[in-house]
């Protein structure tokens, strides 16, 4: 029954391409004319090294490698990324012929870039196109420059073989950007300043940060309402990047966003998990403007409704039996006060990214442990160790309640059945049982 | 292949070994990325319930209650060894890879006039549960021929008696029990047991801890390391918390 609804809702999709999409705005190639079209990715090396070192500039900041590296050489592709519906496989975009955008030219490469219009057909949407389309044209001549210095790898890549009807017809896709695509490039705000400008292109463009940090909606577009206010990755959550005072940047100078981006650390919160990856393979190479600029950006969004959560009565004793929880199991790195190690070990006292509804990162952290971003300046790349063989699901959302409600912090409580759910999807082990 | 050859073979398989590997290394970049520990690294918890494995024999089991219990009874200080679980610890633990001497080398020849010299200590070619099962059974074979009664039903006095002749060495329990071996075997078990977490079976309510003031699996002291000559008042602490 089930199945069958949602076939025919894509049928539905299909039918609105078919009712005149094709002449919509989302598919409208004009912008890449500026593109050559004469000459293959294969058969042009550019010369220019500026514009190659600026379009490396433009890679990292667009981070292409996060899901086009893997194994299999560079950006040769093979990346599987889990979606509603079904396995997408990143692909090769190395200069190879066969199984490469060897035969792209360079206009090819812009409507794939900036418009998700590849040459297998329409791209899903798990490639950020729908941020990349901000990329200024100066940009992407640069970036096409530096990926004709890739080395070409035969690596033959079935991106969508493990997607479900009907989503696996990429022309589906077609109706997706007719609904949530935007086909435009960045306009700058006269109004603000440079700086802003600048960062909000980042931001919204090569950073594609509102693709994790926004909340999606049932068709995984993100949700404009909810601009930079956090998303779920499932087993990770991006939290929320506005100004709000309790779960977001309110809180944190631009100077400290900003060490952030480029170390890992402001020395309160430590990336991990995606952002770690995020900030190792993209965002440390930013320069130190261009992380001023994101910064400056982020502390002018308007803070989200979002209030603290609803704190938990805990008794006295209750208090004090889980302050020896937390001093016998977390306060060697963490801190007997949750002040952690700055630059390094997270502090719970004023992380703000850590005390939204969705505990998911520290329930996370808790069952499979964690590794801080490893940077050129913060080489230490600390690890949190995996509790799951020593506590049970109670034990885990106790203390994780415990440390969101302690040193002037206020969130709601976790639970046991949350810890126990997570901890069934991540396959983490259970706790060691013991004879009573 | 004589073990000669066997040892010097193994010696050059190694070496190339070596050489090949050291050619073939992997380099490695950043950091891993998990944390978790391996399998192998975590601990064995004792088992879950159920019947005795190994101390499966009554009498067996009631005369190695009545050395453990003299050697640590019941006081104001705290239970004895068997109130606290040593007994379920030692079975647990010859239930095992202890108990199986798997980290042991009992293959011969056995000269224990050379090896003992060398190690300072016997050795032997049996495991500790083999040791377990014969040295039960020749204590009580003494106390029947000497007392006429069961080793267990001996007075305590009579018991350390027994046991203090047995550690100085002056006790012949026949020609296959070293006496003195096997009373410092069952001390340094009665010990574990009574000390070891009690994720491990012994320790029970952390007993043997809180009898010396041992503050448990405790991961850091920072915050005590200057407070000199106080009572800490820490609680003892599992490694498996909850339990």
């Amino acid at each position: 029954m089930a199945k069958w609804i949602k076939i025919a809702g894509g049928v539905v999709v299909l039918a609105a391409i078919g009712a005149g999409g094709w002449a919509y705005s989302a598919l409208n190639t004009s912008r890449s004319s500026v593109a050559d079209d004469s000459v293959t990715l294969a058969k042009f090396t550019s010369s220019d090294a500026e514009a190659i070192k600026r379009g490396e500039y433009v890679m990292r900041m667009g981070d292409c490698a996060a899901c086009h590296t893997r194994e299999d050489g560079d950006f040769a592709g093979g990346y599987e990324i889990a979606t509603p519906f079904g396995t997408l496989v990143s692909s090769n975009i190395t200069p190879d012929t066969d199984t490469g955008i060897g035969n792209m030219t360079e206009k090819d490469f812009f409507n794939a870039v900036r418009q998700g219009i590849g040459s297998h057909g329409m791209l899903y949407p798990a490639m950020p196109y729908t941020a990349y389309a901000k990329f200024t044209d100066q940009d992407m001549h640069d970036l096409w420059a530096y990926m004709s210095t890739v080395k070409p790898v035969k690596h033959d890549v079935d991106e969508n073989g493990g997607m479900s009807f009907p989503f696996n017809i990429r022309l589906a896709m077609a109706g997706w950007d007719m609904l949530f695509f935007k086909n435009e490039g960045f306009t700058p705000d006269s109004s603000q300043s440079e700086a802003w400008n600048r960062g909000k292109y980042i931001v919204d463009g090569g950073g594609h940060c509102s693709a994790c940090h926004s909340p999606r909606n049932f068709l995984s577009a993100e949700k404009e309402s909810a601009y930079l206010q956090g998303g779920s990755l499932g087993d990770w959550y991006a939290p929320d990047l506005t100004s709000n005072p309790h779960v977001g940047l309110g809180n944190t100078s631009a100077e400290d966003i900003a060490s952030y981006l480029t170390t890992g650390s402001d020395g309160v919160a430590v990336a991990a998990g995606p952002m770690a990856e995020a900030v190792e393979h993209s965002l440390q190479y930013l320069t130190t403007d261009d992380a001023m600029a994101v910064a400056t950006y982020l502390k002018s969004i308007p803070a989200s409704a979002t209030k603290p959560g609803t704190a938990p009565k805990m008794s006295d004793s209750e208090t004090a039996r889980l302050a020896d929880v937390y001093e016998v199991n977390c306060s060697a790195c963490h801190g007997l006060n949750g002040e952690g190690i700055s630059g390094m070990v997270p502090a719970f006292a004023g992380n703000h990214g850590l005390l939204g509804d969705d505990a998911t990162n520290l329930v996370h952290a808790m069952l499979k442990g964690a590794r801080a971003a490893h940077t050129h300046t913060a080489q230490t790349a600390a690890g949190m160790p995996s509790f799951a063989w020593k506590m049970d699901d109670k034990d885990i959302a106790e203390i994780l309640t415990y440390v969101r409600n302690s040193w002037g912090n206020s969130a709601a409580p976790v639970s046991a059945d949350q810890v126990g759910a997570m901890r069934a999807a991540l396959d983490a082990r259970d706790q060691i049982k013991v004879a009573d | 292949m004589n073990r000669r050859e066997a040892l010097f073979s193994l010696g050059s398989m190694a070496a190339a070994g070596g050489l090949a590997s050291s050619a073939k290394a992997a380099e490695l970049h950043g950091v891993p990325a998990q944390t978790a520990l391996s399998a192998d690294n975590m601990p064995t918890p004792a088992r879950r319930g159920g019947a005795f494995q190994v101390l499966t024999d009554d009498t067996d089991r009631a005369t190695v209650k009545a050395v453990f219990d003299r050697l640590i009874p019941s006081d104001e200080l705290g239970p004895s060894a068997s109130e606290a679980g040593c007994l379920e610890f030692l079975d647990d633990q010859l239930a095992g890879d202890y108990g199986s001497g798997k980290a042991l080398y009992l293959e011969g020849p056995l000269r224990p006039e050379n090896e003992e010299a060398i190690m300072g200590s016997p050795q032997f070619l049996s495991t500790p549960r083999e040791r377990y099962n014969t040295g039960l059974k020749a204590l009580e074979a003494y106390a029947q021929k000497t007392d006429g009664a069961a080793f267990s039903a001996l007075s305590p006095d009579r018991i350390d008696a027994i046991l203090t002749d047995l550690e100085a060495g002056k006790l012949d329990l026949g020609k296959d029990v070293n006496g003195q071996a096997f009373f410092e075997l069952m001390l340094q078990n009665v010990r574990e047991g009574y000390l070891a977490d009690p994720m491990y079976g012994g320790n029970k309510d952390m007993a043997g801890w809180k009898m010396i003031g041992f503050p448990g699996a405790r991961y850091d002291y920072r915050p005590y390391v200057d407070r000199h000559d106080q009572d800490l008042s820490l609680t003892p602490v599992s490694i498996i918390p909850s339990n």
